[in-house]
């Protein structure tokens, strides 16, 4: 039997800035290249909760304010309960830089709003305002969550974001910031990492340049989906070349 | 007012001239280091020179070429910023270069192409005649922050204009349309007709298309490209204003999106300086591009034609530019991320690649990132050669070509800048 997975992206068309697509392309091709069928599921503003409930990964990518917005508004409290539940059962999730702030407790805007997020981890984002300048740039991190798959895997991308996100329980750091800011620029955290969720500032987008992180996730998708499942292997020597160059830029 | 500054800036000119340094930013930077209001105090000194600014995402150097060609065919004495020369500097220069010591300027209009984070404080020193806006897409991220930033810095500097300042927007655009509504100034709109491209296409080089107004989902009725369109906000009905299209006009270039160019040079020289279309199409006819944006370019014998493709809009414009002149073509892709082109290359996964791999003769990627590039190619099924080194990337693509057949370079601006010094041998910026 043809294994399938459904790759449910939320709110494609506002939480898609920084070239976000990428991930999702990635997926696709990765499984399409081994002979895994996926369907791409688009999670608009209004949809339904049973859309949800069938995807077997889930994305959701980075957004502007304006649009953060409209996505808060529209994510119910069934919504949230049910997302709460696919990521506590397991189901892998990535979610970039406001999507990853959105899964916190709250946003502090640079002006003292606060913005409540979702809840479903125990983070929170503020805004410093004032001078303190945007974490931009090029950002290599190691991941530290013991998973054999992707442990010590260093990892590429690229940062832009005015918040400082602060995580409740340390060891629940996606990496550990080799270059670059980070989490906050302080605790040299970067990302969050629970069960099969990421959370992460790291664009680039991500994945075509850290093929194992995306393997990782179809992988856990493929295992709570159909049980043990060995991935073939692709030939990666692209995607690594494209890493290294900026590995090394980066010193 | 004081003689110092454009005396400093005019010996700084002459130094670098001397020098071999551009000369394009320098002076106008030293004389906004001695007098901070230099171009205010210039421009106020010749109120019937008229200013026109020229902004927005893509089109802005192509734009100021025609203004500038067509209001010289017409007998207006002009001059304009030097191109990538955008910031407040490079037009304190330019107004520098053009002045006596005493600040007088002996020209009629002076177009400028203006950076879009510098809008705001180059409106504010110049107070224009009249001001452009064609566009405005998600680009340089990692520079300008977010897009609606821009957006908003453009609302709150354009509302703080003297209420006859002509403002002629681009109308197709929800963003630029409700910033025009809101800026009770003199404001005309251009656009183009119903476009081909549906609702239903999605692509990911948008970023309005939600109500600027009520944040709702906006119903495009028919999109030109990117979020450009005949649109209406199904909540509070916020739509399209009245807009202007010249469609007897030739359009000189590759592309559709080069219409809005024109249309909005076309309504502002109409309504504005009594050009007439039969003059505006006299000079369309005789128009070559400016360098890089479309660029014919003879070498070793071959036909190579540069097009600037910087971010989503204008890399999608491109491809499909491409695929209207020719159905198989050669094509090279050269992307770099130093500063002029934004350090943060995640945009390249917002272009729509698919129909150039699957029609592309060759492809052949080059660049500072030609391995990310590569990847783009990569997860669409293509083929593709990697070159690291541009000058072998260049001439390998072009051993491929056969007699008669064109090397399509699309580059990003550095990579442009680059590419045309290996084919003509000189370097321009």
């Amino acid at each position: 039997m043809k294994q399938k997975l459904i790759i449910g992206w939320l709110y494609p068309d506002l939480m898609s800035t920084y070239g976000d697509r990428g991930n999702i392309i990635t997926l696709q091709k990765r499984c399409e290249w081994r002979g895994i069928e996926t369907e791409v599921k688009r999670l608009d503003v209004g949809f339904d909760n049973k859309q949800l409930a069938i995807c077997d990964l889930l994305f959701m990518g980075g957004a502007q304010d304006t649009q953060q917005n409209i996505v808060s508004h529209d994510f119910s409290a069934k919504k949230t309960a049910l997302l709460k539940e696919l990521i506590e059962s397991g189901t892998p999730g990535l979610y970039i830089c406001g999507a990853y702030q959105f899964l916190g407790k709250y946003y502090k805007e640079a002006n003292g709003n606060k913005i409540p997020g979702l809840g479903i981890l125990d983070l929170y984002t503020e805004n410093p305002g004032g001078n303190s300048p945007r974490l931009i740039g090029n950002t290599a991190i190691k991941i530290l969550n013991t998973e054999y798959l992707i442990h010590n895997t260093i990892l590429v991308g690229f940062e832009n974001h005015g918040g400082r996100t602060y995580i409740a329980d340390k060891n629940l750091a996606f990496g550990k910031v080799i270059k670059g800011f980070g989490n906050n620029g302080k605790d040299k955290t970067e990302g969050i990492m629970y069960k099969n969720s990421i959370g992460t500032y790291l664009h680039g987008p991500i994945l075509p340049k850290n093929p194992k992180l995306a393997d990782f996730l179809i992988q856990k998708a493929l295992e709570k989906k159909y049980g043990k499942s060995k991935l073939k292997h692709l030939d990666d020597s692209l995607e690594n070349k494209a890493r290294e160059i900026i590995l090394k830029r980066m010193g | 007012m004081s003689l110092i500054p454009i005396l400093s800036g005019k010996t700084v000119s002459f130094a670098s001239k001397l020098s071999g340094r551009s000369g394009s930013t320098w002076p106008g930077h030293v004389a906004l280091s001695v007098d901070s209001n230099i171009v205010k105090k210039i421009t106020r000194k010749n109120p019937n020179l008229k200013i026109i600014l020229v902004a927005g995402t893509n089109g802005k150097t192509t734009t100021s070429k025609m203004l500038s060609e067509i209001l010289e065919a017409n007998g207006k004495k002009v001059f304009s910023n030097q191109e990538g020369a955008n910031l407040l500097n490079g037009i304190a220069s330019s107004l520098i270069s053009r002045s006596n010591p005493f600040g007088k300027i002996k020209y009629d209009v002076a177009v400028f192409e203006t950076d879009e984070n510098s809008l705001p404080i180059i409106l504010e020193n110049t107070k224009p005649f009249a001001i452009i806006l064609l566009n405005l897409f998600r680009d340089q991220l990692d520079r300008y922050g977010e897009v609606n930033i821009i957006a908003d810095k453009w609302k709150k500097a354009l509302e703080n204009l003297p209420k006859d300042t002509l403002l002629i927007s681009n109308g197709d655009d929800p963003m630029l349309s409700f910033i025009s509504a809101k800026s009770g100034l003199n404001s005309f709109n251009f656009g183009l007709p119903k476009g081909k491209a549906s609702n239903s296409k999605q692509t990911s080089d948008v970023d309005f298309l939600y109500c600027p107004n009520c944040s709702t989902k906006l119903d495009f009725e028919s999109r030109t490209y990117s979020h450009l369109g005949k649109f209406k906000c199904p909540k509070c009905n916020f739509t399209n204003p009245l807009i202007y299209s010249f469609d007897s006009l030739s359009n000189p270039l590759l592309g559709e999106y080069n219409r809005y160019n024109i249309n909005a040079a076309a309504l502002l020289l109409t309504e504005d300086f009594g050009i007439g279309l039969e003059a505006i199409e006299l000079s369309l006819r005789n128009f070559s591009p400016a360098f890089g944006r479309q660029e014919k370019i003879k070498f070793k014998n071959k036909n190579v034609f540069v097009m600037l493709s910087k971010n989503p809009a204008s890399f999608n414009q491109s491809i499909e530019a491409v695929l209207s002149k020719e159905k198989s073509p050669n094509v090279l892709l050269v992307l770099n991320d130093r500063i002029p082109d934004g350090r943060d290359v995640s945009w390249i996964w917002d272009i729509d690649v698919e129909e150039l791999v699957k029609k592309a003769k060759s492809i052949t990627v080059s660049g500072d990132r030609c391995f990310d590039m590569g990847l783009r190619i990569k997860y669409s099924d293509g083929k593709f050669e990697v070159k690291e080194n541009l000058e072998q990337a260049i001439n390998h693509a072009i051993l491929k070509l056969k007699t008669g057949q064109t090397l399509y370079i699309l580059a990003t601006y550095s990579a442009m800048l680059e590419t045309r010094k290996i084919l003509t041998g000189r370097k321009i910026l």
